[in-house]
């Protein structure tokens, strides 16, 4: 069972239940409450017609809660009433957004526009059909107000990462009326798909965490955007449509915005249309923000101590951290390039993997779920490459299918719950009380996140870094360090450093690494020439592969290795640094 | 008004309609997405005619004075290509004996002008046009700016950046070796080791004032009836007469600047130093001046420099065939 304050109709049904990392581990020991639900968590109704409200404040754990299995809740619940009031409610979100393709950063942009109007008409469209539906069997709907902790915490601090980040990276601001339209949006489908189905809707902050938690991952160009109102609209279709029994009850199996993720990702690979998104250059600019690791970690704090997710992010940071670690042991290179665990890797562990409600629930599962989200991620990541893929889909690929394992990785844990010391529960804290064996979990993270930072793993110089670590790994035939070379230039010859490009273009010319390809090779010479690096307009001229040490500029974007921008830094602090990275003719 | 939960009669329906509504959208947003996908297929697509045949400057099928079986290049016995005999040209100017003169047009400090010896070459009669630009993006699937061939066919390309129009170069350099609509002379050559490029800035200023050191094409003082200069817009390419013009070339004066492929240096001119700064920041030199120029910048010894990758409505360029340095 979710909540208690979930709107029940006997007990197959619950109403909309969890969306992501809607933390739910608090909920659940609430739930296991031998006498009964806690009283904060009671809704309280105020008697108005179909409306109904409630406040369910986060509280600590109490000591001498018991863990087991969620039973089914069977205690008798009450409704509020139904009217035709709450009617308006979908009419007027579909309104707003009307009204905000009149803001200037939507108005701009014809395709934006046409996107907006589109969504309002279709929700207009769908509330008319459902006035006529509900008039024709004289039923009106209700309207239940529940405002769960586990959605305005977990909003919160997803807000939080958007305003940090989006300090350093203006485009994050720049989408924030789109993010606007998205809530409204969401708000209106989840209450129509909700109202289409039954009598009742529970209202809250559940929406919030869905579309944050979606577009801290990926969100559509302004030309597309359109799609990005399908791909919410297929998350929320998921959670309301794609459900399973689960200890006794109904709820859906994917976390939703993962579900559409996952979705569209699938989609975008199968097509190559990945340029139709924004998806690479957010899984890049993360670590504009500095010390993102530490910030990401401070704030992910918040969630376990309210909603115990340490062991899913932990085990996972664990098996990515200990599985990179081997393998540059093994190879002498990273496995990732920029990092030990990429930054957009770290947030998806604290705010994609961590919904409890599609998530294993005993403490062993939860371990196992995200030691298999780890190397879930890993595995992808190689994958990935060598498919010639974008990479940055690792994160999103995994998630809808450990949902789909949660109650097989449940029954594993509790079959290994018998046996031998992985089952000893008392290593799992099972002898503890909640609140306290959560202690413990935040404690071990936080001395292994310092441990990481310690070894340089979290917000330090990475020696994967540098072009020229990767020049050397290259000659020295190290694995993939080839291919990690053509990929981190192509990257900043995609950031319009001239350099680059002039040596992928002659990379394409020698064939020493890549198979020669003339015309690339061409066009690689092409754009380097026309960001003005001389050495690639005379490569263009006379198919030659000549090669010149890089500007000031290109400094100023190969330096940057996914951190700091270094425009404005002077030029003998820039060289300083140059020298200091590897490139010995700064010296 | 607390009322009881609803009875099992009410649970919701079963989701047919609603999974059918999530299938619908998955099969129609990757159907989308595929037709939305970027072109596989770069390589050259006769059949490919949408890009320019929607647009103003769409190419008729025939074009008076151009050969549109020759990739639209002038009809003549060497579609276009003029020969220009090896020998010594005078280059450079005296900004202390000519008012008109830059600064940068004098050869050196000791020298007001140079004289530089060059092999023959053949270089185009015409500026390259709209028409021959849209029929090598046509052939390659070459993206070019939406300017590029909004002109009428005969009217000179512009808004090519100068890798823009090497890759025109490579393009017919290509169609010319291999297609039997070549004169025979032109495979010869192209056969002995020539290319088809751009002119080196020697080369173009040897073409526009020939050995006799002229300011203009046409002789000493400036004529609009002669080119197309301090004007609203391009021209057909040779639609200013011009008899005296050495060589029987049009337009080296006006209608747009003409990249070159020398890099933007101090005179004295020598091709041997193009390699030297490739480390700088790049700019090439143009020739010729445009349309939008007074007659100071449409005089033969005039240098321009823009940035390579400089696409604007007043930069075109036109080829030569040469040997390979």
């Amino acid at each position: 069972m979710k909540t208690l304050n979930a709107v029940t109709t006997g007990n197959t049904y619950a109403g909309p239940t969890c969306s992501p990392g809607c933390g739910n581990d608090y909920t659940w020991l609430r739930a296991r409450r031998p006498d009964g639900p806690l009283a904060p968590s009671r809704p309280v109704r105020y008697k108005q017609a179909g409306l109904s409200m409630s406040a369910a404040r986060p509280r600590r754990p109490k000591p001498g809660r018991q863990h087991g299995p969620p039973q089914p809740q069977t205690h008798a619940a009450t409704t509020p009433a139904v009217s035709w009031r709450p009617l308006w409610i979908p009419a007027a979100l579909a309104l707003l957004l009307l009204a905000l393709s009149f803001v200037p950063r939507v108005a701009g942009n014809p395709v934006l526009v046409g996107s907006f109007w589109a969504a309002s008409a279709g929700l207009l469209a769908w509330l008319a059909v459902l006035v006529v539906s509900t008039r024709r069997h004289a039923k009106g709907r209700a309207l239940e107000v529940v405002l769960r902790p586990q959605h305005y915490l977990q909003a919160t601090v997803q807000v939080a990462v958007f305003v940090y980040w989006g300090y350093f990276w203006r485009p994050v601001y720049d989408h924030a009326w789109l993010l606007v339209a998205q809530l409204l949006f969401a708000y209106a489908f989840d209450m129509l798909l909700a109202w289409s189905r039954r009598e009742h809707y529970t209202l809250g902050f559940g929406p919030f965490p869905i579309i944050f938690s979606t577009n801290l991952f990926l969100w559509f160009r302004d030309d597309w955007f359109y799609l990005q109102f399908l791909m919410v609209a297929a998350g929320f279709l998921g959670k309301e449509l794609v459900r399973w029994q689960r200890d006794g009850r109904a709820t859906h199996i994917f976390n939703p915005s993962a579900f559409s993720l996952g979705l569209f990702s699938l989609m975008l690979i199968a097509t190559g249309t990945t340029d139709l998104t924004w998806g690479q250059d957010i899984a890049s600019t993360l670590t504009l923000a500095p010390r993102i690791y530490l910030f990401l970690f401070l704030i992910g704090l918040v969630v376990m101590y309210f909603f115990s997710i340490t062991l899913v992010a932990g085990s996972a940071a664990i098996v990515l951290f200990g599985s990179s670690a081997l393998y540059s042991a093994v190879t002498g290179v990273p496995y990732f390039i920029d990092s030990e665990i990429p930054s957009a890797v770290f947030l998806g562990l604290h705010l994609l993997v961590t919904d409890p409600s599609t998530s294993p629930r005993t403490p062993i599962g939860k371990a196992l779920f995200g030691m298999l989200y780890g190397l879930g991620v890993f595995v992808l990541y190689a994958l990935l490459g060598v498919l010639g893929l974008p990479t940055f889909y690792d994160k999103l690929l995994c998630v809808p299918l450990l949902n789909l394992s949660a109650q097989w990785i449940d029954r594993v844990a509790a079959s290994l719950g018998g046996t031998g010391a992985i089952g000893d529960r008392a290593r799992w804290g099972g002898t503890w009380s909640p609140a306290r064996a959560n202690l413990v979990h935040i404690t071990v993270w936080v001395l292994f996140f310092g441990a990481m930072t310690a070894l340089g793993a979290t917000d330090s110089r990475h020696r994967g870094d540098t072009v020229p670590f990767w020049e050397q790994a290259c000659a020295e035939d190290r694995p993939l360090a080839c291919q990690r070379l053509i990929q981190i230039e192509t990257n900043y010859c995609g950031d319009n450093a001239g350099w680059a490009c002039n040596e992928l273009g002659r990379h394409y010319t020698t064939g020493g690494i890549v198979a020669p390809a003339i015309d690339e090779a061409l066009a690689y010479f092409g754009q380097a020439c026309e960001l003005r690096f001389q050495a690639g307009c005379v490569n263009l001229l006379g198919g030659g592969t000549r090669s010149a040490d890089p500007r000031a500029l290109d400094l100023r974007l190969l330096l940057r290795e996914a951190g700091p921008n270094l425009l404005e830094m002077p030029e003998p602090a820039l060289y300083a640094r140059a020298c200091d990275h590897g490139w010995t003719f700064a010296c | 008004m607390l009322t009881t939960a609803p009875s099992s009669a009410s649970a919701p329906p079963a989701p047919v309609l609603g999974l059918s509504v999530l299938a619908l959208l998955v099969v129609g947003v990757a159907g989308w997405l595929w037709a939305e996908r970027p072109d596989p297929d770069p390589d050259p697509d006769p059949d490919r005619t949408g890009v320019t045949t929607e647009a103003p400057g769409a190419v008729p099928a025939e074009l008076a004075g151009f050969r549109s079986d020759a990739w639209f290049l002038p009809d003549d016995a060497r579609l276009g290509f003029v020969e220009v005999p090896a020998g010594p040209f005078v280059m450079g100017n005296d900004p202390g004996t000519d008012a008109m003169a830059f600064a940068n047009e004098r050869w050196s400090a000791a020298q007001a002008q140079g004289l530089v010896d060059l092999p023959a070459f053949y270089i185009g009669r015409y500026e390259v046009t709209v028409a021959q630009f849209d029929a090598f993006a046509r052939d390659t699937g070459f993206t070019a700016d939406l300017q590029a061939r909004q002109a009428p066919p005969d009217h000179p390309v512009s808004s090519v950046s100068w890798p823009d129009a090497l890759a025109y170069c490579r393009w017919l350099d290509r169609v010319l070796r291999q297609s039997s609509e070549s004169p025979p002379e032109l495979r010869r050559l192209l056969e002995a080791g020539w290319r088809v490029t751009l002119p080196t800035e020697a080369q173009w200023e040897k073409a526009a004032r020939s050995a006799d050191g002229r300011v203009y094409p046409w002789g000493g003082t400036p004529r609009r009836d002669r080119a197309n200069y301090s004007g609203p817009g391009t021209a057909p390419v040779g639609s200013a007469p011009c008899p005296e013009c050495p060589f029987g070339l049009s337009d080296m004066s006006g209608n747009v600047w003409e990249w070159t492929r020398s890099p933007y240096q101090p005179y004295p001119f020598t091709a041997a130093d193009d390699l030297d700064r490739l480390g700088d920041d790049a700019l090439w030199v143009m020739r010729g001046g445009s349309f939008t120029d007074s007659e100071r910048n449409v005089r033969t010894a005039v240098r321009g420099g823009a940035d390579p990758g400089a696409r604007r409505p007043f930069i075109g360029f036109r080829v030569v065939i040469a040997p390979r340095n």
